[in-house]
Formats: structure tokens, C-alpha cells, sequence
């Protein structure tokens, strides 16, 4: 096999390689407004109940609740 | 006819606490059989009793002795309850119990306490080791599980239970299925409801089992009773064992680090510093 042929298919596969790594990378983003890192310490968070989205708040009676034992 | 579901609950005290399991859809006996399972195991993890599978261990003088595949497994949490918090939720912890005077159940009160007998924690994988039904601790070194076996009981009954259930072991919570009504099971945390579904809950406290100036969440630093600032944390993490170490990391670590640490690790928390509870 001559040896244009084989570095026109590298190259065609690496560029083939790449377009597809970033179509998947652009359709499969997790959550694209999440932070790269901790927000910021501040003494107004203590004593104050932080929820991220993966829990909900209701205004339901609760059956049960966590406490100190 | 089949009857309607319904939510179903039953409260009992046990592991020195109160408990309460909820199921929707579950029958009352079921309930009952669940206490039960709390009994049996709880009569295996306790340090209170001398014919515990955890007292057989802590008094081995370092042999190895054999153990039931659930004390297997939370001892195996215990020592990545330790990775997980940087060694700072650290069950080799007794003989610092012991040197506060936590010597028996707070209900028959504590004994004197002789501080200087308490010495830094050893690093626990150092003095630990499990393997299939055996487990094996270093001389002069002792356990207690506490919080770290409440949180996993809860979510191993909690999935007893099936698959809409709750289980509550002192605070220490495991949530799953849709709950009464579908949005997730109604849990109270620093004066509002959560919706938990599939989850877990914890608060670690240095409020309650205290007596004097001291308190049983131990600095594996020093040995002795914890003060960083901070009096209590309420955490929502995916189980009631994760929920459990980071509310305890987070009350060790102080305030400075604690919202960050909840933020990389929970999915909602409260702190409560000292300064609140002096204000209250």
C-alpha cells in the first residue's frame, strides 16, 4: 500500500475523530450552568438552610425530621 | 377486596434513641419486623455490651475474630467513612470516649472524666484491617461505630422495608420511593420540609449528649471534645451513611471550611455556629 494512502486515512481519521468528540461533547453537557468550584465562604450562610436543586422544599407537614440524637 | 394504600408507622426506642419507621403501602407488621432487624443489629454494633460482636473485636488484644457479614460491612464503611473525611470521622475513637467519661449509655449518666488520658487518634486504616468475615484491631486501640452505623442502618431497613419507606434511627434518615403523595417523603430540617426521595438525611450535633463542658464529638487532633465553632449541621446527601459523614465532617472542620465542604458533597445543609446558639 502506497504511503499517501496511509497518511491521508490517518489524517481523515483523526479529523473524523475530532468533529466527533466535540458534536458529543456539545450535545451530552451536563448541566451547563453549574459552578467550576464551592461558592464563597460568608458568615450569612451559617445558620441559613442551603438546597441545591436536587431537593425540593414543600410547605407539607413533615411526617418525621432529622435532629441531633 | 384489596385495601387502599396507606401510610403506615411505628416508633420505638432503640440503639439509645428514638426511632420511627414509615412505609406507604407496607403493612404494620412489616413495620415491626423492621424494629426488630434494629434490635438484632444494634445488639451486635453496641459497645455497651460486652457480648457484641464490636466488644469482641475492641477486647481481641489484637487477634483477629470473626464477624457477621453486616458488621463486616459497616466496619469496611467505617474505614471509607475515614477516606471520605480526610480522617477526621474517625471510629477508633473509644478510648477517647472512655477518657471523657463516656463510659456507659448517658442515661446512666457519665463518669468522671480524666482528660489526660486521651491522646490523638490513630490513623484508622493503620489500626483496622477486615477481610471476609474476620476483622482485626490493633492493641490498645477501640472503636465505637456510633453515628456511622446509625446512618447505615437506616438505609439497609429502609430497603428491608421496601420500596416506598423511611426510616428514621435517631435522626439519622434514609428516604425512598415516592413518598405519601408522590413528591418524595416530608422530612423536617431547620424548621422546614424537604422533599426526600431516594435519600438520605443526618444532623451532627455537639447540643446533645453532653454533660458538663463536654461533648462526644472528639478532634482526632487532640483526643478530646471538638470546638470549632460550630454546634450543629444538617445534611441531605444520596444516603443516610454519605448524609451522616458529611454532617460530621463539616461540624469537625469548622465554619471557615464547612460550606464549601457541603457544597461539594450535599445536596442541602444547614449550619448552626456557636455564636447562633449563644444568640438564641
Amino acid at each position: 500500500m502506497k504511503a499517501w494512502v496511509l497518511k491521508g486515512g490517518a489524517t481523515l481519521l483523526t479529523l473524523a475523530a475530532t468533529a466527533a468528540s466535540a458534536m458529543y461533547v456539545t450535545a451530552h453537557l451536563k448541566n451547563p450552568s453549574a459552578p467550576l468550584q464551592p461558592t464563597v465562604v460568608s458568615s450569612a450562610q451559617l445558620n441559613s438552610l442551603t438546597i441545591t436543586s436536587s431537593v425540593q422544599q414543600s410547605d407539607v407537614m413533615p411526617v418525621t425530621s432529622t435532629y441531633a440524637s | 377486596m384489596p385495601r387502599n394504600p396507606a401510610l403506615e408507622s411505628h416508633h420505638f426506642e432503640a440503639l439509645g434513641t428514638s426511632c420511627s419507621v414509615f412505609g406507604f403501602g407496607i403493612s404494620p407488621e412489616r413495620l415491626i419486623e423492621g424494629e426488630a432487624w434494629v434490635r438484632r443489629l444494634g445488639a451486635r454494633l453496641t459497645r455497651f455490651s460486652p457480648a457484641s460482636e464490636l466488644s469482641k473485636i475492641n477486647d481481641a488484644g489484637g487477634r483477629w475474630v470473626a464477624v457477621s457479614a453486616d458488621t463486616e460491612e459497616v466496619l469496611r464503611l467505617s474505614l471509607r467513612a475515614f477516606e471520605m473525611s480526610g480522617g477526621l470521622v474517625n471510629v477508633a475513637v473509644l478510648p477517647s470516649m472512655l477518657a471523657i467519661g463516656y463510659t456507659r449509655t448517658l442515661s446512666d449518666g457519665a463518669s468522671p472524666a480524666i482528660l489526660g488520658r486521651a491522646r490523638p487518634l490513630p490513623a484508622l486504616p493503620s489500626v483496622l484491617s477486615v477481610r471476609r468475615g474476620g476483622a482485626r484491631l490493633e492493641p490498645g486501640c477501640g472503636i465505637d461505630l456510633g453515628g456511622i452505623a446509625k446512618g447505615w442502618m437506616a438505609d439497609r431497613l429502609r430497603e428491608r422495608l421496601g420500596i416506598n419507606a423511611l426510616a428514621n434511627l435517631g435522626g439519622d434518615l434514609s428516604a425512598g420511593g415516592p413518598g405519601p403523595s408522590g413528591g418524595g417523603w416530608p422530612v423536617g430540617m431547620a424548621g422546614t420540609t424537604v422533599m426526600l426521595r431516594d435519600q438520605g438525611a443526618a444532623t451532627s450535633s455537639v447540643r446533645r449528649r453532653r454533660w458538663a463542658a463536654l461533648h462526644h464529638l472528639i478532634s482526632p487532633s487532640t483526643g478530646l471534645p471538638a470546638a470549632t465553632g460550630l454546634e450543629e449541621v444538617s445534611v441531605v446527601a444520596h444516603t443516610g451513611f454519605d448524609a451522616e459523614v458529611i454532617a460530621k465532617t463539616a461540624l469537625l472542620v469548622g465554619p471557615d471550611v464547612a460550606h464549601a465542604f457541603c457544597a461539594t458533597h450535599a445536596l442541602a445543609w444547614w449550619l448552626s455556629s456557636t455564636r447562633d446558639s449563644a444568640a438564641a
